[in-house]
């Protein structure tokens, strides 16, 4: 994999603010809604539990998977672009 | 050593606590004294531990017991007591919450699953899924036993990785989460296979101090001295030549950082940075700076032809130039004149015709 999606870079770009989890990479429709249904609504509350998983990159992909069912790609995705955020702006 | 041969009486309280926890044993109450706590451990546990170790699992280690005895339920723990039974099995768990407690749960469950069931046949397979990163963690689980022979495991082991995963790279690296756990069985098969012919070669070539100074923490700095790695494995191909290093009977390449490998984003450093619009703005006006400057060259260069032929013209080739100017006005005036004087003899004549 060589380069990073566009939903990426907009998302390490800048601090997250409001953003809604649709903005996270990885996360699209679909996972978005079953986030949103489940109390994840804000691209700030999946950080919350990514940072409560102390940036863990194996236990918040299976958190991933077992929330909303993101394949291995989308966890991936996601994990890097918070993991990135965090080291841009925490 | 087997749990039941512990003597409940010489264990700490809250060590008896958290096994009755364990085996579903309701909890006096707190203010309990400790006897009531051993009595309880010596009628539920001892119990229950003489009738499992019936025939088969009599050689399997402390640590696995336990593990056996937990399994029912790490969900009936407590916070605590999931947080310390991690620590156990060297993992060290962030907070203990509603949202993570399932994850760290389930975490210990795949811990505690033996190990012993898996061999080598899958071995190989495995080794493939694992990422870096993953690797590393695996380190930390087993940064107790020797670090020398993990030394030379690991860069065994990731050597070969590095070959297989560039031919398998399609492979998705959490396909099989479960297969984790057994890292460690993995690795000891390992050391069997390879370890035991490649561990002394290895060990005269790397500089001694590396082994004892390696944490798994360290693992960037593993990566680092990558390189030193290669010519070892050449070496080890000249000496043993029919030696195979892997099972697949491939020889390890030298490995480069596997970026974003199986499908993960790269974390770290991209060939080519976004570019911002200020930077585009920005390359776009040191584009124009360039002609600019020559521009203002030119510009200067023709002032300074305008102004020598200027001197020249002032200084030289006035007088000659004034002078042909003068020369040049008489005899326009004088043939003005005479058309003059030709015109008013003409119109004469003419009317005179007329």
């Amino acid at each position: 994999m060589s380069s990073t999606s566009q939903k990426h870079r907009d998302f390490v770009a800048e601090p997250m603010g409001e953003k809604g989890v649709m903005a996270l990479a990885g996360i699209g429709e679909v996972l978005g809604k079953r986030l949103e249904e489940k109390g994840f609504d804000k691209a700030y509350v999946v950080l919350g539990q990514f940072l409560v998983l102390k940036k863990d990159e194996e236990l918040f992909r299976d958190w991933l998977k077992d929330t909303c069912g993101a394949n291995s790609k989308q966890q991936g995705d996601c994990y890097g672009c918070l993991k990135e955020w965090c080291d841009a702006f925490l | 050593m087997p749990l039941f041969e512990e003597d409940p009486a010489h264990l700490s309280k809250s060590r008896l606590r958290s096994d009755l926890v364990a085996h579903n044993v309701a909890l006096p109450p707190a203010q309990s004294r400790k006897e009531v706590y051993v009595g309880l451990h010596l009628k539920h546990i001892e119990q229950k531990n003489g009738a499992d170790f019936s025939s088969d699992e009599e050689d399997q280690d402390k640590e696995e017991d336990r593990g056996n005895a937990e399994i029912p339920d790490p969900s009936c723990l407590t916070d605590d007591d999931l947080k310390a039974a991690l620590l156990k099995h060297g993992v060290k768990a962030g907070p203990i919450v509603a949202t993570t407690r399932a994850l760290y749960e389930k975490k210990l469950r795949k811990l505690l699953q033996p190990d012993g069931d898996v061999g080598l046949v899958n071995g190989a397979e495995k080794d493939v899924l694992y990422s870096d990163s993953e690797e590393e963690e695996e380190g930390t689980t087993l940064s107790s036993e020797g670090a020398e022979e993990e030394t030379v495991e690991q860069s065994e082991q990731a050597a070969q990785e590095s070959s297989q995963m560039e031919r398998r790279r399609s492979h998705s690296t959490s396909a099989d989460t479960e297969q984790e756990l057994n890292r460690s069985n993995v690795q000891e098969h390992w050391s069997q296979a390879n370890g035991v012919s490649s561990a002394p070669i290895l060990d005269t070539l790397t500089t001694k101090n590396q082994s004892p100074y390696y944490t798994p923490k360290a693992s960037p700095f593993k990566r680092g001295m990558k390189p030193p790695l290669e010519p070892v494995k050449d070496t080890f191909k000249d000496i043993f030549p029919d030696t195979h290093a892997t099972p697949t009977g491939i020889y390890a390449t030298c490995r480069k950082p596997i970026k974003g490998a199986a499908g993960r984003p790269v974390l770290y450093g991209y060939p080519e940075s976004p570019v911002s619009p200020t930077t585009l703005e920005r390359q776009e006006v040191e584009r124009r700076i360039v002609p600019f400057k020559i521009q203002i060259l030119v510009f200067l260069i023709v002032v300074v032809l305008l102004y020598f032929i200027n001197v020249c013209v002032e200084d030289s080739s006035f007088a000659p130039f004034v002078a042909l100017l003068d020369s040049l006005n008489p005899i326009s005036d004088a043939e003005d004149g005479l058309l003059l004087q030709a015109e008013t003899q003409d119109t004469p004549a003419l009317s005179g015709q007329e």
